[in-house]
């Protein structure tokens, strides 16, 4: 095969120039740091006792509301079920909580959490009776494999199952819900992280289980292929494994299984990265695996699933890799969820009283818990323990852009640019090199020879441009709501207006035609009056068709029905000045707006005017002969008797072009100032 | 320097590092340089080692004072070695008897307004030692194009003694053979040429003295005997060629253990050698071959040690190699059209204003970005 080739003859030159490693697989860069996992595979797995205390936070997310199933107080028996989301929840983003042992529910309380943000959560502490008594199949399956992709989400629900690789999305919710949607089911157990070998240990004991879990899904959504790979330094589970897929396949034949080795680089063990190894296919950005077809889980879920659904086991305990250069005696142990960090750390014979944070995960993406205290959770595959820091620690240089970090980056950014911009707080800028496809991997801050911190800056990078973000679409949400009201109160007022002026037009005319010699004085009077007020209404018209163009950002409160065309004269006047200083606020309002949001803006202006005017024309059109209809009956009846003869059809007629002769009136009387 | 951590506790991932460092990186191109050093050494005396240890002072002088006058710490900064480089690429630019004052002004200028103006490493936009170079070019052109001559032109070694006097004094000590300054001094291949142009005289005859000299003194058997003595006639190379040999291997050095990147000296050979070659081909007569542009004046030099300064080249991996190429082109119309022998200098400067645009303009497609 090509991929052999290639390595029969990179191998060698790796020796002359290292690097070279890194032409061994499909993605870009990557890093290759010292392993230490034969610290913890000395070793067999370590039972430990049950703790004093078990502490099991409650992962509440905002306005997520949880339906209690126990009180302090009670007595549990393990994998009874403690708490789950509310059933009003749609988005059960939640997942079950379960007893790893049996005991007394001690108190609900407020404990950190083994988060980087060293936040608090409400836990559950269980003071456990040691007798470890269980319910057997809590879950209430029957052992057999679900028939329908919902059976089996739910199944997965009720056993709390998440990701066990890292971020710890609830399983179920990352399943599709019809079958034949997802083409490649893929197993990590790339496990490329130093130290941690709690995957590969499980793949040496539990092969069957994994793949037997692994087989149940795609049997269940009809997945024709699995691929699992494994990083080459893990010879023995790579071994255990092919061997439990060969018996596997005699079995289900219809299913295509293999077990792939991978060159051992970090992150291998990243979704997008293991996928583009394994399958050769890259994630288009914003999408998800799924949307390629793919569905990917650590090996350590399909354990799980495989417990949940045959024995109908909740998530409990879990593999944790308790290591590092701060132990004498580094282990893999199942630990039951809610044992805290510190009994574990100190069960490996620690080398100096622990007195410096410990990490959760790996020496690449874990992080330091804010109290040695914290429990175990169900994304912890690693407790690192190290030795105290040396005292003169190497000082931080600047970017000498060599471009180390940018040659390491598997998703190909421009770290060194995006540390410049992210120092010089230039967050747009970050923005636009694609900061948020960045994965924290921390390869570009693991080479970089100035020893900059550069993950550190992309975090703050990113919540500071989330924050903007968020800013930014408040205010736009704000200026939308006003600019609507504006609109709104511009077209009432457009509306009434038009109904007066066609009253007055009306008026107009009646008394431009021949009457008798009684009335035409108080006719001539009335049309004198009519065409000042009219005069005068076309004027202030124009004055509006100004101020609508402007941005007005304050306007006086809905305006009272005018009385009197000088009474509006005075108020346009009036909402003119509030306009014009309106509209030296407002570019200074909001110094954010990018050009993108003006133009939105400017768009929503023209929509609104466009309404504006049709419902004015279609005033002139529809209103207007109404009125004047109106008019002829009731306000003039001498003249009334005097066309009595003529038919309602005459008199709507006659409406009209009356109503057409006031709209070209009008027009005229437009254009000419 | 900056506060360079922004203000989010803990510490956070990842608590490993590969162990590398800058003043390891800018260690190991300065043991690089050392194949050079010797073979100049060999080739043209002492005199080098002489301004190499004025440059040094010098640097040490001038870094702890503009250090302390930034309010910066001194030992991690002085220790970076990256003013080594530069200096060390400085001495190798100056002839080797230039007077003291050369190098001491030159490096003093490099340093200060070629890096500490600006905000000290990492921040310059011009590679310092050009510019240092380029200062003393233009302020001192006559001392500038004093080259030593090499010893197998000689028929004799400058000897340190000489070279000591020679640089602090202006003069050779009288007792030593009597030579004058002119005797010592020889023009460099590039001057050759360009002189024997503007004289009308076609390639060939203008670089004949070169060969021809050394030709003579190789069948005399008066030049030092040995290795060089026959692998010079079998390469027929002059000693210009042979430092540059030196710094190729030093650089091949560096490229294996990626200290430097490998788009520096392929895009800057490769299209100074397609450049040469194009006109070679169109007029043998006027313009020199492609083995004569590789080899001389401070080609492999530039290629290795100089355009590979990381801080003011381009930052992308294809903008470094456009970089390169356009370092390429412009010493050659330089070296070719322009008034200088030899058009590194101006090139890397003229290249260095341009970085910022090809930076722009040469952002890696990102992963799932099409
Ligand atoms: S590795 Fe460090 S010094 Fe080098 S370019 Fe990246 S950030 Fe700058
Ligand atoms: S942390 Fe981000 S920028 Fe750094 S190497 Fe990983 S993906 Fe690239």
């Amino acid at each position: 095969m090509n991929a052999t080739f290639m390595h029969t003859f990179i191998r060698p030159l790796a020796i002359l120039y290292p690097m070279a490693k890194r032409w061994l697989h499909r993605f870009h860069g990557g890093v290759f740091p010292q392993t230490y996992k034969s610290l913890s595979l000395k070793h067999p797995i370590k039972s430990t006792p049950i703790p004093e205390r078990l502490i099991l936070p409650v992962k509440q997310l905002s306005g997520q509301k949880v339906a209690w199933h126990v009180a302090v107080g009670d007595t549990v028996q393990k994998n009874q079920c403690l708490v789950r989301a509310a059933k009003e929840n749609k988005k059960g983003i939640i997942v079950p909580i379960h007893a790893p042992t049996s005991g007394v529910i001690h108190a609900i309380e407020m404990r950190p959490l083994p988060h980087p943000s060293g936040l608090n959560a409400l836990s559950i502490i269980i003071k456990p009776d040691f007798k470890d008594s269980a319910l057997n199949n809590a879950l209430n399956v029957n052992g057999e494999v679900p028939e329908t992709p919902q059976q089996l989400k739910d199944i997965l629900l009720n056993a709390g199952i998440v990701g066990l690789g890292g971020a710890g999305f609830p399983t179920f919710a990352k399943l599709p819900n019809q079958t034949g949607i997802i083409n490649t089911l893929i197993m990590n157990g790339a496990e490329c992280e130093p130290f941690i070998t709690c995957d590969d240990v499980l793949m040496q004991t539990h092969a069957q289980d994994i793949l037997k879990g692994a087989v149940m899904i795609a049997q269940i959504l009809g997945i024709p292929s699995i691929i699992c790979g494994i990083e080459e330094n893990k010879p023995a589970a790579i071994q255990a494994m092919n061997a439990a897929a060969k018996r596997l396949t005699k079995k289900t034949s219809q299913i295509n299984i293999t077990i792939q080795t991978l060159p051992a680089v970090y992150p291998m063990g990243g979704e997008k990265q293991l996928i583009q190894e394994l399958t050769g296919i890259e994630i288009p950005a914003k999408t998800h695996a799924i949307d390629s077809g793919l569905l990917v889980f650590n090996v350590a879920t399909f354990a799980a699933i495989f417990k949940a659904i045959t024995l109908g086991e909740p998530l409990t305990q879990r593999l944790v890799t308790v290591a590092g250069l701060g132990l004498k005696h580094s282990y893999n142990t199942y630990a039951l969820l809610g044992t805290p960090f510190l009994t574990l750390a100190n069960a490996g014979q620690p080398t100096h009283s622990i007195q410096d944070p410990l990490i959760m995960g790996g020496p690449m993406m874990g992080f330091q818990v804010a109290d040695n205290h914290v429990p175990v959770i169900k994304t912890t595959n690693c407790i690192l323990v190290q030795p105290p820091k040396p005292a003169t620690e190497i000082m931080v240089m600047p970017c000498i852009r060599c471009g180390e970090c940018m040659d390491a980056c598997p998703v190909n950014l421009l770290p060194q640019q995006m540390f410049w911009h992210s120092q010089a707080h230039e967050f747009d800028k970050v923005e636009k090199l694609n900061i948020f496809d960045c994965i924290e991997c921390g390869c570009c801050s693991y080479v970089c020879p100035s020893h900059i911190p550069l993950v550190q800056f992309y975090r703050h990078a990113k919540s500071e441009i989330k924050h903007n973000h968020a800013e930014q679409q408040a205010a736009e949400l704000a200026k939308q709501r006003h600019e609507f009201r504006l609109a709104r109160i511009e077209r009432e007022k457009q509306e009434r207006e038009a109904r007066i002026k066609a009253k007055k037009a009306a008026v107009k005319k009646q008394a431009q035609k021949p009457s008798d010699a009684s009335s035409a004085k108080s006719a001539a009077m009335k049309a004198a009056a009519a065409r000042a007020a009219a005069k005068r209404a076309t004027q202030q018209e124009s004055k509006q068709e100004i101020e609508q163009s402007a941005q007005a950002d304050e306007i006086s409160q809905n305006s009272p029905p005018p009385l009197s065309a000088r009474q509006k004269a005075i108020d346009t006047a009036k909402k003119q000045a509030a306009a014009k200083v309106g509209s030296k606020v407002a570019p200074n309002k909001d110094p954010r707006t990018s050009a993108k949001q003006a133009a939105k803006k400017a768009a929503a202006m023209a929509a609104a005017k466009r309404r504006a005017q049709t419902s004015l024309k279609n005033d002139s059109n529809v209103t207007a002969p109404k009125t004047e209809a109106k008019t002829d009956s009731n306000a003039n009846p001498t003249q009334t008797t005097e066309h009595s003869k003529q038919t309602m059809n005459d008199k709507r007629t006659q409406a009209m072009e009356a109503a057409k002769k006031r709209a070209a009136e009008r027009k005229a009387q437009q254009e000419s100032p | 320097m900056s506060p360079l951590t922004p203000q989010s506790s803990p510490l956070s991932s990842p608590f490993a590092h590969n162990n590398q460092s800058v003043r390891q990186l800018m260690f190991k191109v300065q043991l690089a340089v050392i194949p050079a050093l010797l073979v100049h050494i060999y080739l043209f005396g002492f005199g080098i080692v002489i301004q190499w240890v004025l440059a040094f002072a010098t640097l040490l002088v001038v870094e702890f004072t503009m250090l302390k006058l930034r309010n910066r710490p001194v030992r991690p900064f002085i220790t970076d070695m990256s003013a080594m480089i530069t200096a060390t690429v400085l001495v190798f630019c100056i002839p080797a008897g230039a007077p003291w004052w050369i190098i001491v002004s030159g490096t003093a200028f490099a340093l200060i307004f070629g890096k500490h103006i600006y905000g000290g490493l990492g921040y310059n936009p011009f590679n310092p030692a050009m510019l240092g170079y380029a200062f003393l070019l233009l302020s001192f052109p006559v001392q500038m194009t004093q080259w030593t001559a090499p010893t197998e032109i000689l028929d004799y070694a400058v000897s340190f003694t000489n070279s000591l006097h020679l640089i602090f004094t202006g003069n050779l000590p009288q007792a030593a053979l009597g030579a004058n300054l002119d005797m010592i001094s020889a023009a460099t291949p590039l001057s050759q040429l360009q002189i024997g142009l503007t004289q009308g005289q076609g390639v060939t005859e203008s670089l004949t003295p070169i060969a021809l000299e050394a030709q003579t003194h190789y069948q005399n058997g008066s030049v030092i005997n040995g290795f060089f003595y026959s692998t010079a006639q079998f390469f027929s190379l002059n000693s210009w060629a042979w430092v540059n040999v030196a710094f190729l291997i030093g650089g091949l050095w560096l490229l294996a253990v990626r200290a430097i990147r490998w788009q520096y000296p392929v895009g800057f050979l490769s299209s100074l050698s397609l450049i040469s070659f194009i006109f070679y081909t169109i007029d043998p007569n006027t313009y020199p071959p492609v083995d004569f542009m590789l080899l001389s004046g401070g080609t492999m030099l530039a290629a290795f040690f100089i355009i590979t300064d990381p801080v003011t080249s381009s930052t992308t991996p294809k903008g470094r190699f456009i970089f390169a190429c356009g370092i390429g082109i412009l010493v050659y119309v330089i070296r070719t059209w322009g008034i200088f022998p030899d058009g590194i200098t101006f090139a890397v400067l003229l290249m260095n204003i341009a970085v910022p645009l090809i930076d722009q303009y040469t952002q890696p497609r990102v992963y799932g970005h099409k």
